[in-house]
């Protein structure tokens, strides 16, 4: 922590948030509001004399809440930067006859009342998150009456009380009575690994934090008795299995069980842990002086604006998504922006220090390469067939259209290094005023005209996202899975760019069935782009059925990379249906899209097609 | 179409190579028929069959042909192009044409390998599949990958374990580094642990 | 807040009673065969409430 205060290349923004990220990988502008502390962190020392005049009293929350500490003061001995601060909230005032006591205390000058936010544009060409994890707050799990019993602490409260820098200086003692416990229950997976309450995954660390805590009880007091009522115990990390082994060679009871409940002895406030051994099948009432709730980690309440900030999703269980969830774990989906520690996901300190050396590695590559290239195949806005209506600024997840603004003759402008080419823009544009370079309108209709020329009864037009759907024809193809020969794949980069009129092409050129095939939502590797597929493929639904085509024969399915046996098993199905499909329907279907199917609109695309054809 | 869709290019020569993969793709799909196949579609002007495209012969007979034949697209009937896609984008490149005039049709993965028992049925969907890579060629134009300067510092959010890591790794290879940390000091809620397993040290 | 909405495979033909939130744009799949060709339905099907 001190080699962060005083490297010469690190620029400490403590007291600090970022308000507001534009620009794109390798230029970020990032604008950062520094609160004011209402002292200079330079020139104080740390010499304690605001501290020790300050009237005021409140509960310290470093320490859990267990000591106090002043309106000013510093958040712990070894801070960084060695510095104090001032609470407003719970400073008397400003007003030098309300207190005004530490500034006639400080020697060095160094508080001012008046001091303001400071605000940092700062430009960099690389960010990384590493904004960490909560933990568990376990009010909500009542039978364990955190809110209760005072004896009933949680593990964070527990390293509080045990550490020599605590308030009690290392010497453990319950809440109630101050006396050390001779008897100690911890509970395991209080949040963690439920469905109801809490987080339906594991949240790694606890059950390695808790054998720690065991061991360090030994090792202070080895007349204790600990006891630690568990599901699993999880130790897979290097040395973790030795560390459990010791504990239970120094007589840590484990007992397989959770308690149904907690009760308190209103006179000698011990508690009563009432738990099934799903070991031996018996019901034991267990009496102990002090519980500790292992509690488990969950995302950050607060993460949720600078992950909109950065673009980024979260996954099912509430921390950001990886590019790639295990070949890109340390990258974000936005370029640019990588991930360090428990913002990931829970883990360890030697595992949140990894990623941290494994995201600034992946981060330097940009860096040191000096410059960025991006793949051309990024979305090129037609400005002569824009109506200015926004909705390419409104679909793109990426945040890669500047807005349109009519009245200044502004056209929405793609920022070229931000856009990923999902095409979405392009498939939603209303006026099909936008073309993605190297993915155009024109070689798609091109792609479905070949498939179609020949005998196109018997063929299914797939349009499958390459990173997904296309994928995961490959590995059925590896995996040497057999199906039906008839399907076509067209591939795209993202399903979001498989416009209406794709689909309208293909079934106006005889195809007998369509799919729109892309990723599973949470794997979408343009952030949202998924969802607008399917609002598309429900809309065009409701179109077919209008002009009296069958919704049935267009078909959509989310088939990740891995899903091969899916993919074969949803060929065959879409085979199932194309075989139902009578010529006579197809027949039908041709006239009507021949007819009636050409909007205004359609003119512009088909325009650029045949010049780019002629 | 791309801005420059005026001066419209005088020939569309395309070249074809139809690769075997030794047995995985011609032990089931004709690549012979294929070939021939290949020659009869517009803008086709030389096909060629190869063993193994992606080695170095193979790869050659392409940067061959696109001079012999003064090609301007090039369609591989092969694997998929998440294996090889680079490769022969490369490839064409070395032979001075634009690596976006490249385009694969998949024909292993997607064809011999899932229809074995198939072989006829597997031939002509070959056969679509070459003719829909060599329809998308015919329309493919010249791309040049855009690039842009990269600022040369970075941010860290998060002053905990992780961020501060972080920190001082970019700092120490060289880089300027601001760390921003929500509280008034840095530490996280690591600052607040006791001793850390495994090896129960302090934390701070 | 979800409401309950009437739902159509268009793989299996399988109709059915789910949840459905509106804005909330979520991956739809058939209960019956596990398709994702799943249809929010405007209206019941009317066959349905006559039986």
């Amino acid at each position: 922590m001190m080699d962060v205060g005083r490297h010469p290349r690190i620029k400490l923004l403590t007291n600090s948030e970022v308000e507001n990220v534009t620009g794109f990988v390798g230029n970020f502008q990032v604008s950062v509001r520094k609160k004011t502390r209402y002292i200079d962190e330079d020139a104080c020392t740390a010499c304690s004399e605001c501290e020790v005049v300050c009237p005021v009293v409140v509960p310290d929350e470093y320490q859990e809440g267990f000591s106090s500490r002043k309106a000013i003061y510093i958040p712990f001995p070894q801070a960084v930067p060695s510095s104090y601060v001032l609470d407003m909230d719970n400073c008397l005032g400003t007003n030098p006859i309300a207190c005004g006591k530490c500034a006639d205390a400080c020697d060095k000058d160094c508080i001012d009342y008046d001091m303001e936010d400071e605000h940092f544009d700062l430009e960099v060409g690389t960010i990384t998150l590493a904004t960490g994890m909560q933990p568990y707050d376990p009010t909500e799990m009542d039978e364990y009456g955190y809110t209760r019993f005072e004896n009933v602490i949680t593990s964070m409260e527990f390293e509080r009380l045990i550490c020599a820098g605590g308030p009690v200086e290392g010497h453990f003692v319950r809440p109630t009575d101050r006396k050390t416990p001779k008897s100690v229950a911890f509970i395991q997976c209080v949040g963690s690994r439920s469905v109801n309450r809490g987080v339906p995954y594991c949240s790694n660390i606890c059950c390695m934090n808790t054998v720690k805590d065991t061991l360090l009880l030994q090792d202070h007091y080895p007349d204790l008795q600990s006891k630690v009522f568990y599901m699993d115990i999880r130790s897979f990390g290097k040395g973790f299995e030795d560390l459990y082994r010791r504990s239970k060679e120094v007589g840590v009871q484990y007992i397989r069980g959770l308690p149904g409940n907690i009760e308190e002895d209103p006179v000698t406030q011990n508690l009563y842990l009432t738990a099934e051994n799903t070991l031996t099948g018996k019901v034991t009432t267990h009496e102990v002086d002090m519980v500790v709730l292992a509690v488990g980690l969950v995302p950050r309440q607060d993460s949720e604006l600078i992950r909109q900030m950065l673009t980024l999703s979260p996954t099912s269980d509430g921390f950001v998504m990886e590019a790639h969830p295990k070949l890109k774990p340390v990258d974000a989906p936005t370029r640019g922006v990588y991930f360090a520690g428990c913002v990931e996901a829970p883990k360890d300190i030697k595992d949140s220090v990894t990623q941290a050396s494994a995201a600034v590695a992946r981060a330097n590559i940009l860096l040191n390469a000096g410059e960025v290239k991006i793949e051309a195949i990024t979305s090129v806005i037609h400005e002569e067939e824009c109506n200015y209506c926004g909705r390419c600024v409104r679909v793109c997840p990426f945040h890669a259209i500047t807005p349109a603004n009519k009245k200044a003759g502004l056209y929405p402008k793609v920022v070229e290094a931000a856009c990923s080419g999902c095409g979405t823009c392009a498939a939603e544009c209303t006026t099909d005023c936008i073309s993605m370079r190297h993915f155009e309108d024109a070689q798609y209709y091109a792609q479905v005209d070949a498939i179609l020329a020949e005998d196109p009864m018997e063929k299914i037009v797939a349009f499958a996202c390459n990173w997904c759907s296309y994928a995961g024809g490959d590995n059925a193809g590896t995996s040497r899975l057999q199906y039906p020969h008839n399907v076509r794949l067209v591939r795209t980069m993202c399903s979001g760019r498989v416009d209406e009129d794709f689909i309208m092409h293909a079934f106006r050129k005889g195809a007998p069935l369509v799919l729109v095939s892309g990723c599973h939502f949470s794997d979408c590797h343009y952030i949202d782009a998924v969802t607008w597929t399917q609002q598309r493929i429900e809309k065009t639904w409701d179109k077919l059925e209008k002009m009296g085509i069958r919704p049935e024969r267009l078909q959509l399915e989310w088939i990740s990379a891995a899903e091969g046996q899916k993919f074969a098993r949803v060929m065959r199905e879409l085979e199932e249906l194309r075989r139902r499909v009578t010529k006579e329907e197809v027949d039908n279907t041709m006239r009507i899209l021949s007819n009636g199917f050409k909007t205004a609109t359609k003119k512009a695309a088909t325009k650029r097609v045949a010049a780019v054809i002629s | 179409m791309n801005g420059n869709g005026t001066n419209a290019e005088p020939e569309i020569r395309i070249g074809v190579f139809v690769c075997d993969c030794g047995l995985n793709i011609a032990g089931v799909v004709d690549t012979v028929a294929v070939a021939e196949y290949a020659k009869t579609l517009p803008d086709v002007v030389v096909v060629q069959g190869n063993k193994y495209t992606c080695a170095d012969p193979g790869q050659n007979e392409i940067k061959r042909a696109i001079k012999e034949h003064n090609l301007n697209r090039v369609v591989v009937a092969s694997c998929t192009p998440k294996i090889h896609e680079h490769t022969f984008r490369t490839c064409v490149a070395e032979a001075g044409l634009n690596p976006y005039l490249m385009e694969m049709a998949n024909i292993r993965e997607h064809c011999s390998w899932v229809h074995q028992q198939e072989k006829q049925p597997a031939t002509r969907k070959a056969m679509d599949l070459v003719r829909s890579s060599v329809n998308r060629a015919r329309l493919l134009q010249p791309q040049v990958e855009p690039t842009f300067p990269v600022t040369q510092a970075a941010l860290v959010i998060g002053g905990g374990v992780a961020g501060i890591q972080a920190a001082l790794d970019f700092a120490d290879t060289g880089h300027q580094v601001y760390l921003v940390e929500k509280e008034p000091s840095i530490g996280g809620i690591m600052a607040a642990i006791d001793k850390t397993y495994p090896t129960m040290d302090c934390s701070i | 807040m979800s409401e309950s909405a009437y739902f159509k495979c268009l793989r299996c033909a399988h109709e059915y009673v789910g949840e459905y939130t509106p804005k909330a744009v979520e991956e739809k799949t058939c209960p019956k065969c596990g398709s994702n060709s799943v249809r929010r339905l405007k209206s019941p099907p009317a066959e349905k409430a006559a039986g």
